[in-house]
């Protein structure tokens, strides 16, 4: 179960050697100084790569990914987990929504190097080891609370969020911190229903 | 239960779980650009930055130097394909690498093909084309616009509806208003982003891209590739929204596709939110100017809708929403005229009830003014001018249950307890407005594949080439094959969303449940004639019972008599492991050759005006209720409640959802929704979801469905009407007429927003 997996081609050697420049680029993303940074002539390409170590749902990833490689784009192109949806890579519509530490967070918005040593929670991690539906899943199919379902893993994600923040104290509350979410069938009232549910039946747990 | 899942009442079905829901809410369920394909490359679009001109020269060496970078399909590229055709199933006839004329901002001049993502965008960038560019026309009243009669361009508008005398009657009206009203350009915006995988095997070309309309893809697709349509299959099992958008095909399939077979691999292209808005169709922008003329008794009798469209230079995309309103009530004479204004722009296309949503709008809305000028309340109004008959032709409804579902959504909205003086509703700092409005949409149903396979475990699996878009298609074709068949609903699988399926026609126009249900039920009516002949056969488990008596339920043959035979039995007789029917359904009224139409991707469309014997519609009534903010005057909508009838319901948990997100879409299309164009450079300004408003949840309160009891069985053998597009017509007039109400201010271009009620 522990096993370390390596996507992207990448041999344990190979994830050795390149973890190192990866501790030393790290500091720099996060800088306010990065205009101080040796600029190089040749435009970064999928050579430039660097390691990065996660933890997705509860299983842990190395991974060699372009610097410019968002968390969204790592999960479904990289590590082949597609529940997690793009809809505008912009931060706009919620669709990428995943669990950063337990924490909703906008995967489009997140280079994937940003996430070093971090737990991440997607969709695909909320089922129990035998099969149950989360609470939040299982209130969704319950209300109907989607039509074509493309935003459904951003808005059970984002639901799970808002029930630990306790965001969803009233309708009126769980409107105003669902709205981040877009739901284009437009589901709202019945997400919010949804969430009435889920968020009483945790609350009992 | 719960509030999404309605009791069903007379001629309403169950409201069963969605089939697919698991997979939804647990990541499982596969849209096209989920598919894992292995050596895929990515691509990215490079559009244009100009709406009229020529691409003089393109420069790349930039682009091809980025690391990763392996080919960049631009003009000359497509030449050994044929250019894209406009109609049903092409979005437009403009080819953009087919020659270097730009006809709209944001066409395609290139795709860049790379090892991953980031470089194919950081490419995508560094390409710069130098353009002869030309002043554009971009919309009404633009210099160089051209206009023209739209009547007998398109298929979706042949002539003009008339009658009676409308100038004689308009002259003797004793009271009328004569008003222009406008709706903007909107964009559907599904949160799925459009893409387009294509992977070649030898001379097999398969493309994964979202589709409402995977058999006319496959055919237009080997038109333009010079490919046999059988080394043609589109995959798109789930789609992630779709309104219409993703009804024709655009250009940009053949030229992943193209790109594919230059490099030798599998190619990803997904089209960023930003290009979306120039790379797929639209809903037109459109005017309109709306006579209405009636006696003091509150009885029209002139109606006269004259309309404008802005559409593209080369394609005659017609809304012509005329069809409907002038069947709308009993008017005595009518005259509608629709005009094409052609500009430098895309091709629009089909949007959740393209022709009702505008044209139903401004009727509706005009209604209300005339309710006012009359001193008369506006559903009595309505009431008033209830026709027998449709008054262009003189046809009669083959069901119409329009003062039913005002009766319903009046009495449950509260509709008694309005003071109908503008102005006088108040709590606090709001000003309270209520207005209603009627939601029409035409019936319509095409031919249908569907094939049904039934084993001696009661399993059966249904397959049909629709289209799974969110309307709950696959979960209402199981229960209409757990009904004929007398099993469980958890033992149907369905496939939809391969070409390789039996074919459906496009899933648009509200067409499918009545289509697919028609074609499921005819092979499943197969199946039980196969079981039931060997059942009471001489050698079968019901021998003595008469053949006709039969029927199936709970995984049995059940005789008249009570007598029953276990599914597993009658196929021992029969000596038989499974039982498969193929159908094809053709409606009444089909031609000759309606069915090979269906295999070639170009179905034919029955019912709504076009019939002989009647005129079919769904219907609805919608009551809002707006509070503005005396101060801010921001608008809110706390509560909106609709009845509508539309026969048979399949499903009464996926038809009130459809009705719920077709009110909030007409919230939005009052309130919200608009794509700007900068006139100058005919050029969409707020082309992402950041500035192209849409209703999100805080915008929604309450949203009450009815489902009103109907029943037809003329509009086809399911009996039932689409409701997928009519939730949404008629909201904008209704939430206009209640802001009205609120401020006495009338406002006829959409969206409202704060400005138009600032005094």
């Amino acid at each position: 179960m522990s096993e370390a997996k390596i996507a992207s081609g990448l041999s344990r050697r190979m994830f050795m050697t390149a973890s190192v420049s990866a501790v030393a680029a790290m500091p720099l993303v996060n800088s306010s100084k990065s205009a101080d940074q040796p600029t190089s002539a040749k435009p970064a390409g999928p050579r430039d790569l660097s390691a990065v170590s996660m933890r997705i749902n509860k299983q842990p990833y190395n991974l060699a990914l372009d610097n410019r490689t968002s968390l969204l784009d790592a999960l479904r192109d990289h590590v082949g987990l597609t529940g997690t949806k793009k809809g505008c890579d912009h931060g706009q519509c919620g669709a990428c929504t995943v669990l950063v530490d337990g924490k909703r967070v906008l995967s489009c918005l997140s280079f994937a190097i940003m996430n070093q040593g971090r737990e991440i929670t997607t969709v695909e991690g909320l089922v129990s080891t035998d099969g149950e539906l989360h609470p939040v899943q299982q209130a969704f199919v319950d209300h109907d609370a989607f039509q074509c379902g493309y935003c459904t893993p951003g808005q059970i994600m984002s639901a799970i969020g808002c029930i630990n923040e306790g965001h969803a104290g009233s309708e009126d509350d769980i409107r105003e911190y669902m709205s981040g979410n877009l739901c284009r069938c437009a589901a709202y009232p019945n997400i919010v229903a949804a969430i009435v549910q889920a968020r009483d039946e945790i609350r009992r747990a | 239960m719960n509030q999404a899942a309605p009791a069903p009442k007379d001629n309403q079905g169950d409201p069963v779980v969605r089939i697919d829901a698991r997979l939804k809410v647990t990541g499982q369920a596969s849209y096209p650009a989920d598919i894992t394909t292995a050596n895929v490359a990515y691509g990215a679009l490079v559009t244009s930055s100009i709406a009229r001109g020529k691409v003089s020269k393109l420069q790349m060496d930039d682009a091809k130097a980025v690391p990763g970078v392996l080919e960049i399909v631009t003009h000359g590229d497509m030449d050994n394909t044929h250019k894209p055709k406009f109609g049903n199933t092409g979005a437009s006839s403009i080819g953009p690498l087919h020659d270097k004329t730009i006809f709209y901002d944001g066409q395609i001049v290139a795709l860049v093909v790379a090892e991953t993502f980031e470089a194919a965008e950081e490419a995508a960038t560094l390409i710069h084309a130098d353009y002869e560019d030309e002043p554009p026309s971009a919309t009404f009243e633009s210099k160089g616009v051209k206009v023209e009669p739209a009547a007998g361009k398109s298929p979706m508008l042949k002539e003009d509806a008339k009658a009676g005398d409308f100038d004689a009657a308009w002259a003797e009206a004793a009271v009328k208003i004569d008003e222009k009203y406008s709706t903007p350009t909107q964009h559907h915006n599904p949160i799925e982003l459009f893409s387009t995988t294509a992977i070649w095997q030898g001379d097999q070309l398969t493309i994964h891209e979202p589709s409402q309309n995977v058999t006319g893809w496959k055919v237009e697709l080997a038109r333009q590739l010079k490919l046999d349509p059988a080394n043609v299959r589109i995959i798109s099992p789930y789609i992630g929204g779709a309104f219409g958008s993703k009804g024709p095909m655009t250009a940009r399939t053949a030229i992943v596709a193209i790109a594919a077979r230059r490099i030798g691999r599998p190619v990803r292209c997904v089209v960023s939110r930003i290009q979306a808005f120039g790379t797929q169709t639209y809903r037109a922008e459109t005017r309109h100017r709306i006579r209405i003329g009636a006696g003091k008794d509150g009885r029209i009798t002139a109606f006269g809708h004259e309309g404008w469209e802005v559409t593209s230079r080369p394609d005659p995309y017609v809304v012509g929403g005329t069809s409907a309103t002038a069947r709308m009530y009993n008017y005595g004479s009518v005259l509608t005229h629709v005009s094409l204004v052609h500009a430098d722009r895309n091709t629009p296309g089909y949007m959740r009830s393209p022709p009702e949503t505008p044209y139903v709008y401004a009727l509706e809305n005009a209604m209300d003014e005339m309710a006012v000028a009359l001193g008369m309340d506006p559903v009595e109004f309505r009431r008033i001018n209830e026709p027998e008959k449709e008054p262009i032709e003189g046809k009669p409804f083959s069901s119409r249950s329009l003062i039913k579902c005002y009766d319903q959504a009046s009495e449950a909205f509260g509709w008694s307890r309005r003071d109908p003086k503008v102005g006088s509703m108040r709590d606090g700092d709001w000003l309270v407005g209520m207005g209603c409005a009627t939601a029409i949409y035409p019936t319509a149903v095409a031919p249908c594949a569907a094939r049904v396979r039934l084993t001696a475990d009661g399993a059966v699996r249904v397959q049909c080439g629709s289209h799974e878009i969110g309307t709950g298609v696959r979960t209402i074709a199981a229960q209409m094959a757990a009904e004929r068949l007398g099993v469980g609903i958890e033992k149907i699988s369905v496939e939809m969303g391969d070409s390789t399926l039996p074919p459906a026609p496009v899933s648009g126009g509200s067409i499918s449940t009545a289509s697919v249900c028609s074609a499921v039920m005819k092979a499943c009516d197969a199946v039980r004639d196969k079981l039931f002949a060997a059942a009471a056969g001489n050698d079968g488990p019901l021998a003595s019972s008469a053949n006709a008596k039969l029927d199936m339920a709970d995984g049995k043959v059940v005789a008249e008599t009570g007598k029953s035979a276990k599914l597993a039995d009658v196929f021992k007789a029969m000596r038989v492991g499974a039982i498969e029917e193929y159908a094809e359904f053709a409606p009444k009224g089909s031609s000759p050759e309606a069915l090979s139409k269906l295999y070639a991707g170009q179905p034919e469309f029955h019912g709504g005006e076009g019939d002989k014997d009647s005129v079919k519609y769904a219907f609805g009534a919608e009551f809002v209720e707006v509070r503005i903010n005396r101060y801010t005057r921001e608008v809110r909508v706390p509560r909106i409640v609709g009845a509508f009838a539309a026969g048979r319901i399949m499903n009464t948990r996926t038809a009130r959802s459809q009705l719920m997100g077709g009110m909030i879409w007409g919230i939005g299309q009052a309130l919200h929704e608009a794509t700007e164009i900068d006139r100058r450079h005919a050029r969409y300004v707020n082309r992402d979801l950041q500035d192209y408003l849409v209703p999100v949840n805080a915008d929604i309160k309450q949203v009450d469905v009815i489902l009103v009891p109907e029943v037809d069985h003329e509009v086809n053998p399911a009996g039932v009407k689409g409701l997928g597009e009519l939730g949404n017509v008629g909201t904008a007039a209704a939430v206009a007429s209640a802001v009205y109400h609120a401020t006495g201010k009338r406002i006829r271009d959409l969206p409202i927003r704060i400005d138009d009620l600032i005094d």
